[in-house]
C-alpha cells in the first residue's frame, strides 16, 4: 500500500531535489525513496558500530562519515 | 512473505522440453530446507571428489557452496525496504535463488555511460547444483540464472533505474555475466576481495528482453 505525504521544502532544497532528479533520471518519489534507503543503510551500519569512510579519488585523504 | 510473481518456462536439458517453473518474490522454510537438505549434500559430495582429482572450486563451479542462505533470508525478511529475495521453483524443488539490494552504498553505477546513477545490486545468486554443467555430468535445467537476472532487470525498471544492475562475480561465473548476459566488465575491485565488478548498462538493459531475431 502506498501513502501520500506533503513535503515542505525551501527553494534551495527543492532546487537540489530537482537537479538530482534530472541528473539521476528519477521522479521525486523515486529519488526520496533512494535517499531514504541510503540513509537507512548507512545509519544501520553506524548503529552496529561499523565505521563508514569516504576516500578521495587519489586515496590521499580518508574521512570518517558521521550521521546526525 | 512469499508471493508468486509469474510462471516462466524452464528448459529441461534431459528431456529437451520446457517445463513450467514458478518465480516467487520472498522465500519460505521449504526453500531453505531444499538448499540445506538437497543442495548442500550434493555440493559437499562433489567438493570431496574434487579434492581427490585436484580440481578447484572454480573448476567445478562450486565457489558459492558455503553461502549461508538462512542468514541471507533473515536479512531480507527483516529489511524489505533495502533487500529483495527471489526464488525459482520447478518440479517441487528450488532451482535458483537471488538476493538483491535496492539501495545503499553499493547501488551507485560505476559505468562510464551513467556514473553514479542508481542501480539494483545483485548481492548473491545461486543455482541448484544439479543444474551446473561443471558440477554434474548431466545438468537438468538450463536458464535459471538468466531468469533471475531478468527479474533483477525488471525490478530495476520498476524502481525507475532504467534496468541498470551491478554485481561482483565469482571467477567461475564471469563468463556467464560477460558473454551470456552481456554485462560490462569494469575490472577487479580491490575493495571487494579482488572480485571483478560487472554492470548491465541502461542501453544494454533496454535490449535485454528482445530476442536476437527481433533486434
Amino acid at each position: 500500500m502506498k501513502r501520500t505525504m506533503t513535503l515542505n521544502l525551501t527553494d534551495a532544497e527543492m532546487s537540489v531535489l530537482e537537479v538530482l532528479c534530472e541528473e539521476k533520471g528519477l521522479s521525486k518519489t523515486a529519488l526520496v525513496r533512494q535517499a531514504l534507503r541510503l540513509y537507512k543503510s548507512v545509519d544501520e551500519r553506524l548503529a552496529r558500530g561499523d565505521k563508514v569512510f569516504v576516500e578521495s579519488a587519489n586515496k590521499t585523504e580518508k574521512a570518517e562519515l558521521m550521521v546526525l | 512473505m512469499k508471493m508468486l510473481l509469474r510462471a516462466v518456462p524452464l528448459k529441461n536439458r534431459l528431456s529437451d522440453k520446457f517445463e513450467e517453473a514458478s518465480l516467487f518474490q520472498g522465500i519460505d522454510a521449504d526453500n531453505l530446507a531444499h538448499i540445506e537438505g538437497r543442495w548442500r549434500p550434493m555440493f559437499e559430495q562433489r567438493k570431496l571428489h574434487a579434492k581427490t582429482t585436484g580440481e578447484s572450486l572454480s573448476e567445478i563451479n562450486a565457489e558459492d557452496a558455503h553461502w549461508q542462505w538462512g542468514k541471507k533470508m533473515i536479512a531480507a525478511v527483516q529489511d524489505p525496504f533495502i533487500f529483495d529475495i527471489f526464488v525459482l521453483e520447478c518440479a517441487g524443488n528450488t532451482q535458483a535463488i537471488m538476493l538483491v539490494r535496492k539501495g545503499g552504498e553499493k547501488c551507485f553505477s560505476r559505468h562510464p555511460d551513467h556514473l553514479r546513477a542508481p542501480l539494483i545490486y545483485v548481492d548473491f545468486l545461486s543455482t541448484a547444483p544439479w543444474n551446473r554443467p561443471k558440477l554434474v555430468s548431466e545438468p537438468v535445467y538450463k536458464g535459471g540464472g538468466r531468469i533471475l537476472i531478468s527479474t533483477a532487470v525488471s525490478l530495476s525498471l520498476n524502481e525507475e533505474m532504467q534496468g541498470r544492475i551491478g554485481l561482483h562475480s565469482l571467477p567461475g561465473a564471469e563468463e556467464f555475466y560477460l558473454n551470456q548476459i552481456g554485462m560490462t566488465d569494469l575490472g577487479k575491485d580491490s575493495d571487494y576481495g579482488g572480485l571483478r565488478y560487472f554492470e548491465l548498462s541502461a542501453p544494454k538493459a533496454a535490449n535485454f528482453f528482445i530476442l536476437p531475431q527481433q533486434q
